[in-house]
């Protein structure tokens, strides 16, 4: 418990460190000097402007999202016990692309503050079609993953098809398929963060449920645990954060796949602290994935998909080699 | 009795296949009378008419057949090594590496090349095939020697194959994505799978994979029936394991590679019609692999017809017709074959 919450503590304290730092860097370079004197001065000069409402919010979302993401796979991998369960493996993220791609194109003018709701949908069926034909996800762990890979692969050909027909107005939405924060501005951050707080907040009070689920199914109903109930509410609670983050972030890969392994390879304890820990590593990991989009190649911005990707992509393949992978040791 | 109507199934079969392939040869969006386009098979037609069927119709057509072929075979290859009823060509990352290789490669000659946005150039279409055929065979040699230092199993080649391929596919996107909007729409019609402008050149470059998987296939069929058993099983038949499994991988990376490239990702055909193959031949499993033959270049025969048919003009792409079509089937069949 006393590591736990040291790790958590030292994870939040090196994001805020690397945030603070992130407001330094960009297209506009900063001296530390100025960038405390900006921070304190909210909205006074040039830097005041660049820092509070260009920098701070995004680094804000950033964190947010990526805590999100990474709860919601550690939430989906609990449900099924299944080590490739992730928000983009199971279909969700695509199931919440291919509404709010649709909803831009041929509804353009019904207003984004229903693209959450209406991605929320969209993922939610996915991810429940997903889990329906692997059967809960639990008979194997390859059964899900294909069946997710496909549904993806599936609503995105159609998101493809959607965006042909769109025509000239694609671009806009290309914008935001690239899963960026550019430009993402307070109102954004608290557009998301009801739907991510109840993920996370919802998570923590089921911990209880999460951790008889780790014993099987038969032990946790033997247990008394509701196990319909709490699947399905497990898994609504999973999709929120996904609903949350994508009208904002756009689609981001492996934060929900690769974070909880990662997490679980620290040995931190009980469901608690591990969504905890999930909360401060994915937060952290989107937070630096976000700082360096912005750097690497400044004044333009790299998509954070391909960051993630690239950084998340290889740790994932690292694990899936580890031989314990499968057989529910690393989990 | 069964092996009379089993026979029959198949000789029923290949005359639909043809009916399929004729009709997408007679219909399309220009309106042409039978009898014209008899007269261009037969050597007659007029200039105009022969350049619509000759050069736009029957590659496009060959391309399709040949390209349903290798998705279907190499789908019943993967599907029956690695012992899993839900593989496809996108399970060796093939489908991802190529899509990848294919939007860099545009990616970069867009941009590297051609500074001035306000010239309209010309795309070196002409590569993609080849570039994607590249990419796929990439990706799939890469699944393979990280599932080859842990032994090769099938359970490692998938699961290797799914963090690859999802990695790829990440990054494919988010090339995409920062794509701006300078001839994205060619990228996008490659990717969602078209038989649109096809040429001969496409047959051509299909056709020496085609000849080279049914030729090699009819010597394969004893490895390819014990690699359907576990290793030790299949050793015991004095199967040299390893070597046959790779061979059937490199095989069927091959042919879903070089399809990959020349027609783009049609994750749906792989997937579905050797279970339908299954299905119609029954019990009589040396008919399966004529089956999925078949049944894979009518498909996309008839998928990129549909498409045509019902789009005008403006058509639907086949990747998106396959995908609406093969879609219910797949979800039955998922939910069939994984039992609880």
């Amino acid at each position: 418990m006393k590591r736990a919450t040291l790790l958590v503590g030292g994870m939040l304290l090196v994001s805020i460190v690397i945030g603070f730092l992130g407001l330094l860097v960009g297209a506009k370079p900063m001296t530390l000097d100025a960038a405390l004197r900006a921070v304190a001065a909210p909205n006074v000069g040039t830097d005041g402007i660049i820092v509070w409402t260009l920098r701070f919010p995004r680094s804000i979302a950033a964190f947010l999202v990526g805590s999100g993401l990474a709860v919601s796979g550690y939430l989906l991998q609990s449900i099924t016990r299944n080590p490739l369960a992730a928000p983009d493996l199971t279909g969700a993220t695509a199931g919440a692309v291919v509404v709010i791609v649709s909803c831009f194109v041929f509804l353009p003018s019904l207003s984004s503050v229903y693209y959450a709701p209406i991605g929320f949908v969209g993922a939610l069926s996915a991810s429940a079609l997903t889990f329906w034909v692997s059967r809960g996800g639990t008979a194997s762990p390859l059964h899900l993953a294909l069946g997710g890979v496909t549904i993806s692969l599936f609503l995105a050909g159609i998101t493809t098809y959607v965006l042909l027909l769109g025509g000239p107005q694609s671009p806009s939405v290309m914008f935001w398929l690239s899963g960026g924060l550019q430009g993402r501005s307070w109102n954004h951050v608290l557009f998301m963060l009801p739907w991510i707080g109840i993920g996370i907040g919802g998570a923590l009070v089921c911990s209880r449920a999460i951790q008889l689920l780790a014993l099987g199914d038969e032990v946790a109903a033997g247990m008394g645990l509701r196990l319909g109930f709490f699947k399905a509410a497990l898994l609504v609670l999973a999709i929120l954060p996904v609903a949350g983050a994508t009208p904002i972030a756009g689609p981001i890969a492996f934060i929900g796949l690769a974070v909880p392994h990662v997490v679980r390879l620290l040995r931190v304890g009980g469901p608690a602290v591990t969504i905890a820990v999930n909360v401060a590593l994915g937060g952290m990991v989107l937070l630096i994935a976000d700082i360096l989009a912005r750097t690497i190649a400044a004044p333009r911005e790299l998509p954070i998909g391909i960051l993630t990707a690239i950084i998340g992509g290889p740790v994932f393949i690292y694990l899936a080699q580890r031989r314990s992978f499968l057989a529910g040791e690393a989990r | 009795m069964t092996l009379i109507r089993n026979e029959w199934r198949l000789l029923v079969l290949g005359p639909t296949l043809l009916l399929i392939v004729l009709a997408a040869i007679f219909l399309g969006v220009v309106n042409m009378p039978p009898a014209e386009v008899l007269n261009v098979l037969l050597g007659y037609g007029s200039m105009d008419a022969s350049l619509i069927i000759g050069d736009i119709r029957m590659p496009r057509v060959l391309t399709g057949v040949l390209a349903g072929i290798h998705f279907a075979l190499a789908g019943l290859l993967l599907q029956t090594i690695t012992r899993n009823p839900l593989a496809d060509p996108s399970i060796m990352g093939v489908s991802q590496g190529a899509t990848l290789a294919v939007t860099i490669f545009l990616f970069l000659t867009v941009y590297m090349f051609n500074n001035d946005p306000n010239i309209l150039y010309r795309l070196p279409v002409q590569w993609l095939p080849l570039v994607g055929c590249v990419g796929g065979g990439a990706a799939g040699a890469g699944v393979y020697f990280l599932a080859f230092r842990h032994g090769l199993s099938p359970l490692r080649v998938t699961l290797c194959g799914i963090a690859v391929g999802a990695v790829l596919h990440a990054a494919a996107m988010g090339v995409i994505s920062g794509w701006g909007t300078a001839r994205l729409e060619i990228v996008m019609q490659w990717l969602s799978g078209s038989l649109y402008a096809r040429s001969w050149d496409h047959v051509l470059f299909l056709v020496p994979f085609t000849l080279l998987g049914l030729v090699a296939l009819p010597f394969m069929t004893r490895p390819i029936g014990l690699l359907r058993f576990e290793e030790d099983v299949a050793r015991s038949f004095g199967l040299a394991y390893r070597r046959q499994f790779s061979l059937v991988l490199l095989l069927a990376c091959g042919l879903a590679a070089s399809a990959a490239g020349a027609v783009g990702p049609l994750i749906f055909v792989g997937l579905v019609v050797p279970h339908l193959a299954r299905f119609i031949a029954g019990p009589r499993t040396s008919l399966i692999m004529p089956m999925t033959i078949i049944l894979g270049a009518g498909l996309v025969t008839l998928g990129d017809l549909i498409g045509r048919l019902v789009g005008g003009p403006e058509e639907i792409p086949i990747g998106v017709v396959t995908a609406i079509g093969g879609a219910p089937v797949l979800l039955a069949l998922l939910r069939r074959t994984v039992r609880g």
